[in-house]
C-alpha cells in the first residue's frame, strides 16, 4: 500500500511541476514503484518536463470518463524501472474531473505503486480541490519572494482544514548570495511565517531550464546542484535522514536548520 | 487563590485597574446566556480566545474583544467592534473598535500589522518603512489620531 502524496504551492511557477518530475525520478532511481498524476487539467505540462508527451493516447479524464482502463493510460517511462505517468488533459478544463472521482482513482494507484505523486495546478478552486481530494500528505512548494509565501500560507490554511495536517515545505529557487546581501528571503524568515516542517531546499540553478526543455531532470546530472537537492528531498521523503547540503550559506544556519529537519 | 487571577488575560493586560467583580460573578455562577468559552467582561462585552495562528485568507470577526494566542499572518484579518490582543507577531490586517468604539484598542508582543484601523481610522506603517517593533506595543486613538506606544505590562 504506498502512499499519496499531492505538491501543491497556491501560486504559480514556483516549481511544483519540476519538483514533481524530480522527486518522482529520484524515487524510482532509488528502486521505488512511483507514478506521478498530473492533476492540471487543461494546461498539462508535467508530460512535457519528462519529455513523454508524445507518447500520450489516453488521459486522466479519459480514465473518470470510462473510456479506457487506467493500465492503458498510464506511461512507462523508459528510463527507469519503477516510473510511470498519467497525463492531464490538454483539451479540456479542471471541471472535467471531480474531486470524488480524484479520490476513487488515487485509492486504485496506492494499491500498486510505492509512492504516488499528485502535481497540482495553482490556485485555490477546483484544480486545486481536485488534486488534494485523494492525498495524504503534502508537500507545499514556495519561492523565498513575498507573494509565494502569502500564497504558500493561505494554501497551508485550506490544507489543514481539509485534515491534510502537517504538510512539508519545500524552498525552491533560493540565491544564498542574494539572501546573504539581504534581497531575498532567507529560509528562516519563510518558516517564520509558514511554521512547517522544512523538507528540503533547492537552489536556483539554470540547469533546469535546460533539462526542462530537452525533457529531463536535473536529479539525474551528477554536477547539479539542484539536482542533488532535489535526490536529498527523495531520500528524506523515504524516511532516510539526509543532511543538508551546503548552499554557501551561513554555517551557524546550516547548524539551525538541521535541527529544523530534525538532526543533530 | 484571588478572583483575579481567575479573569482572562486580555482584562490583566489592558485593564487592570477596573472592577474585576463583573467577571467573578460570571465564572461563580452559571450564566447560560453565555455561551461556552466565551466569558462576559465589563459593560456586557464578550472576549473570545482564539488558540492558533490565523494563516493568509482566514478572516475573523467577533462582537467584542478578540485575544491570539498565535501569529496573525500577512493576508489574515480580524475585525472585532472591541479590542484586539495578538499575543504573538501581528503581520495581518486588524479592525478593532468597529462601530465607531473610539477606545477599542490593538496590542502585539510584535505589532506589524499592513494596516491598522481602530474605529474610523486607517492607519499603515509610515512611506517606505515598515513597521518594525522590538517589544509589545499597543495602538489607541489619542486625540483624533491613531498612536502607537510601547505596551507596559501591569497598567497603564
Amino acid at each position: 500500500m504506498g502512499e499519496v502524496i499531492v505538491v501543491t504551492s497556491g501560486k504559480g511557477g514556483v516549481g511544483k511541476t519540476t519538483t514533481v518530475a524530480n522527486i518522482g525520478t529520484g524515487l524510482a532511481a532509488l528502486e521505488h514503484k512511483v507514478v506521478l498524476v498530473d492533476a492540471d487539467i487543461g494546461l498539462r505540462n508535467l508530460d512535457v518536463v519528462l519529455g513523454l508527451e508524445n507518447r500520450i493516447v489516453y488521459d486522466i479524464t479519459d480514465v473518470t470518463g470510462g473510456h479506457c482502463r487506467l493500465r492503458q493510460a498510464l506511461i512507462k517511462d523508459k528510463r527507469f524501472e519503477g516510473l510511470y505517468l498519467l497525463p492531464a488533459a490538454q483539451t479540456k478544463d479542471k471541471t472535467a474531473v471531480k474531486p470524488e472521482e480524484m479520490r476513487a482513482l488515487c485509492a486504485e494507484l496506492k494499491e500498486e505503486f510505492d509512492y504516488v505523486i499528485v502535481d497540482s495546478p495553482a490556485g485555490i478552486e477546483q484544480g486545486f480541490k481536485n488534486a488534494i481530494a485523494g492525498a495524504e500528505k503534502a508537500i507545499v512548494v514556495a519561492t523565498p519572494e513575498v507573494s509565494s509565501v502569502r500564497d504558500a500560507d493561505r494554501i497551508v490554511g485550506l490544507l489543514e482544514a481539509e485534515e491534510l495536517r502537517d504538510p512539508k515545505l519545500v524552498i525552491n529557487r533560493l540565491q544564498p548570495k542574494m539572501v546573504r546581501n539581504g534581497n531575498m528571503m532567507g529560509i528562516e524568515d519563510i518558516i517564520d511565517i509558514l511554521a512547517i516542517d522544512l523538507l528540503g531546499v533547492v537552489p536556483e540553478d539554470e540547469m533546469v531550464i535546460i533539462s526542462t526543455n530537452r525533457g529531463e531532470t536535473v536529479v539525474r546530472m551528477e554536477n547539479s546542484r539542484s539536482g542533488q537537492a532535489f535526490r536529498n528531498i527523495a531520500r528524506r521523503i523515504t524516511g532516510e535522514a539526509v543532511p543538508m547540503m551546503d548552499l554557501d550559506y551561513n554555517e551557524g544556519i546550516v547548524r539551525k536548520l538541521r535541527k529544523l529537519i530534525g538532526l543533530g | 487563590m484571588n478572583e483575579t487571577s481567575r479573569s482572562m488575560p486580555a482584562k490583566s493586560i489592558i485593564e487592570l485597574n477596573r472592577d474585576t467583580k463583573e467577571v467573578s460573578k460570571v465564572r461563580d455562577g452559571v450564566d447560560t446566556a453565555v455561551p461556552r468559552g466565551i466569558i462576559a467582561g465589563e459593560s456586557g462585552e464578550n472576549t473570545i480566545l482564539l488558540q492558533r495562528t490565523l494563516r493568509s485568507g482566514q478572516s475573523f470577526y467577533y462582537d467584542g474583544n478578540v485575544v491570539v494566542l498565535g501569529d496573525v499572518n500577512p493576508g489574515a484579518e480580524i475585525k472585532a467592534t472591541g479590542s484586539i490582543i495578538v499575543m504573538g507577531v501581528l503581520r495581518g490586517m486588524v479592525h478593532a473598535g468597529i462601530g465607531n468604539n473610539e477606545s477599542a484598542t490593538v496590542a502585539a508582543f510584535k505589532l506589524q500589522p499592513i494596516q491598522l484601523r481602530i474605529a474610523g481610522h486607517i492607519t499603515r506603517a509610515p512611506e517606505g518603512e515598515n513597521f518594525d517593533s522590538e517589544r509589545p506595543e499597543i495602538a489607541r486613538v489619542k486625540n483624533g489620531v491613531v498612536t502607537i506606544e510601547t505596551l507596559h505590562i501591569g497598567g497603564f
